[in-house]
């Protein structure tokens, strides 16, 4: 038996939020593997610009913070002291803190991962109700993600092909403003296209979908209680 | 009664020229129609004015009255018209809302406000009409260009339209694919207005044609009329080319493979002990398949990819064209666009060959998709490399622009230089055909 999208997408967010609210290293650890695991079901291809966007970043507060961040505690190495950033020693409880934010970090990007790889977004914005034109903005920013990442790549590919060097952060820059143009040329090809089809016409309607399960219920119900523990417990 | 009649219609784009002008016609239900003209001429425009979405998408100055179904276009907009009217763009990739397959073909119905219980059925009948019942629960992002764009024409028909507007809906996609697409169209009743850069499929569909040029309707008569008017005034969009190109004396060779092998990270290995030489003077056209490898030997031959086995020696330097390059525009002017690897005066040179040498000044993005086609034509050749290789460069190009393309092509090889092709287009003009063979990915000369 599979969850429903709707609630899928309750649980997700709930994951999300325990793992925000939780103290301890070990709960965001669980709750982040968790929904690593879960995004590990989606196709290798797909998973990929989504897990390295959720774990490089996590990477980075893991490894910056404590060299960054100014505590006491036992000392684990003790660097130079530079201008303006002072001592780079590390501590232990730096070190913890660190960890906590990292997998925070991790698990709410790991969330957002698991509902944009595994999630039918379309019966996300069928069951908004009022909110039915945003979610279809948060869908239609979802599914052009990967469509972003392969402009990026054509417009690399496109200067190198002149002779053109793409190295480095200045080469990769230069990309930066054609990447945005392109994307919203391609996001106003994209509406023209919906108000050819009718879309913000009076009197939508939708078509059925199947109704919930006990599982899907139960799901949704476990929500609430899965960001109380986050808040009290973890 | 006319289903759609358009009186007096001149119309311009905010701070244009004209697109169209003094336009008048009048569709009648069931009718095929097929819009010919070069890239740049208004035919996107005069769909759009059918469609409503000018002037209500785009703004600008409308004169004139089109009345679509009983509607007056100045007053109903686009959502109003679309129980009568559906469009199937270029690019699918540019109009695919929903993430699902029944799901987008159901996004027009739910538009439409078609009650519910009637959707479902509905979806089915417009997926079986262009035979991709079978992708129904399939993810869009999942499908080929080829599958996408039937699955934007089941979106299309499912709400019944009277008039279906198809804007060179085949010209992002493969040979085969758009034999599909098209082999679909004649089975409808709709009226259709069909713009079309494969003109021998689109004669064959229509039984009236239009050939715009410059905004204004050049011609407007039943098929067999429109061929012989075709023939004496614009015989490259009905008579057909020699496949060899004119003058060949190859020289040394520009670049040699030698038993390449590549995969894609992940993927299983696209080619295996592939050979290719271009030689200088000569026109290499690489043919095969969708999937056979064409893209990634043409890449390995300009040193965008590396080999995992094999050798690639090149004498000189190599520039790609890679596939739309309309899509992957870098800078903000057109004459900045190709001197940026070039210098201003070989790119007002490579702008004049192309025939942009009056848009050079323009924003690149305000081109149409078949001017953006030749810039990057342009920014590339400009550099003047020993090796030129293409990806598909007559794709969505009209049939006067691709027989200048390959008396421009073969021009250069002349100077010295090599010239490899990947295309579908058999049609195409080269010295030397070569093709890749899908089961084995090895070329065969």
């Amino acid at each position: 038996m599979r969850l429903s999208d709707v609630p899928a997408a309750v649980v997700l967010a709930a994951a999300a939020a325990a793992a925000l609210l939780a103290d301890r290293v070990a709960a965001a650890a669980v709750v982040a593997l968790l929904l690593l695991a879960l995004c590990l079901r989606a196709p290798r291809s797909a998973r990929r610009p989504y897990l390295l966007g959720a774990l490089l970043p996590a990477l980075g507060v893991l490894v910056l913070s404590p060299l960054l961040a100014v505590g006491g505690g036992r000392a684990l190495w003790a660097g130079p002291l530079l201008p303006v950033l002072g001592p780079l020693d590390v501590t232990v409880p730096e070190v913890e803190t660190a960890a906590l934010n990292a997998l925070r970090l991790a698990a709410v990007a790991l969330a957002f991962a698991a509902y944009a790889l595994l999630l039918d977004h379309d019966r996300l914005v069928s069951a908004a109700g009022l909110a039915r034109r945003s979610a279809l903005a948060v869908a239609l920013a979802t599914r052009l993600v990967p469509t972003l990442e392969r402009d990026a790549a054509g417009l690399a590919e496109a200067a190198r092909g002149r002779g053109i060097a793409v190295e480095g952060v200045r080469g990769r820059a230069r990309l930066l403003s054609p990447l945005v143009a392109g994307s919203l040329e391609r996001a106003s090809s994209l509406a023209e296209a919906m108000e050819a089809r009718g879309f913000g016409g009076a009197g939508a309607t939708r078509a059925p979908r199947p109704s919930w399960t006990r599982l899907d219920a139960a799901a949704v119900a476990a929500a609430p209680v899965l960001v109380l523990a986050g808040a009290l417990w973890l | 009664m006319a289903l759609a009649s358009i009186r007096g219609l001149t119309f311009s784009y905010p701070g244009e020229a004209p697109a169209l002008q003094d336009v008048s016609l009048e569709l009648r239900a069931g009718e095929r129609v097929a819009v010919l003209g070069p890239s740049g001429s208004g035919k996107s425009t005069l769909l759009r004015a059918l469609a409503g979405l000018v002037p209500h998408f785009h703004g600008g100055r409308f004169e004139g009255r089109v009345v679509v179904g009983g509607l007056d276009t100045r007053v109903a907009r686009p959502a109003e018209l679309a129980r009568t009217v559906a469009t199937v763009f270029q690019d699918p990739e540019e109009q695919v809302v929903m993430t699902r397959v029944a799901n987008e073909v159901a996004f027009g119905l739910e538009n439409a406000a078609l009650p519910p219980h009637e959707i479902w059925p509905r979806i089915d009948e417009a997926l079986a009409a262009v035979d991709a019942l079978h992708l129904r629960d399939r993810r869009t992002a999942e499908l080929s260009g080829g599958e996408l764009q039937r699955v934007c024409l089941a979106a299309a028909l499912a709400v019944r339209p009277r008039l279906l507007l198809l804007d060179e809906p085949t010209s992002q996609l493969d040979p085969a694919a758009a034999d599909r697409f098209l082999a679909c169209l004649a089975r409808l009743d709709a009226a259709i207005v069909l713009s079309e850069q494969r003109v021998e499929r689109a004669l064959e569909l229509a039984d009236r044609v239009l050939f715009v040029q410059d905004g204004r309707v050049l011609l407007d008569a039943p098929r067999t009329g429109a061929l012989s008017w075709l023939n004496r005034h614009r015989p490259d969009f009905v008579a057909s080319h020699p496949r060899h190109a004119s003058g060949s004396d190859p020289g040394s060779d520009v670049c040699r493979l030698d038993g390449v092998a590549f995969a894609y990270a992940g993927a299983p290995p696209v080619l295996a002990g592939a050979s290719l030489a271009v030689r200088r003077g000569e026109v290499v056209a690489l043919e095969g398949p969708n999937g056979s490898g064409k893209t990634t030997l043409a890449k390995l031959a300009a040193g965008l990819l590396e080999p995992d086995a094999g050798t690639v020696r090149r004498d000189g330097r190599a520039a790609y064209l890679s596939q739309d390059p309309g899509r992957y525009l870098l800078t903000e002017r057109v004459l900045d666009e190709v001197a940026l690897a070039a210098g201003e005066g070989r790119a007002r040179a490579a702008l004049a060959r192309v025939g942009l040498a009056w848009a050079a000044e323009r924003h690149p993005r305000d081109l149409s998709s078949g001017e953006r086609e030749r810039l990057g034509l342009a920014a590339v050749a400009a550099t003047e490399p020993d090796l030129l290789v293409l990806d598909e460069p007559t794709r969505g190009i009209d049939p006067e622009r691709k027989r200048a393309l390959a008396a421009w092509l073969a021009e250069y090889a002349a100077a010295g230089h090599g010239v490899l092709v990947a295309t579908h287009d058999r049609t195409f003009p080269a010295h030397r055909r070569v093709s890749l063979d899908r089961e084995e990915a090895r070329v065969a000369a």
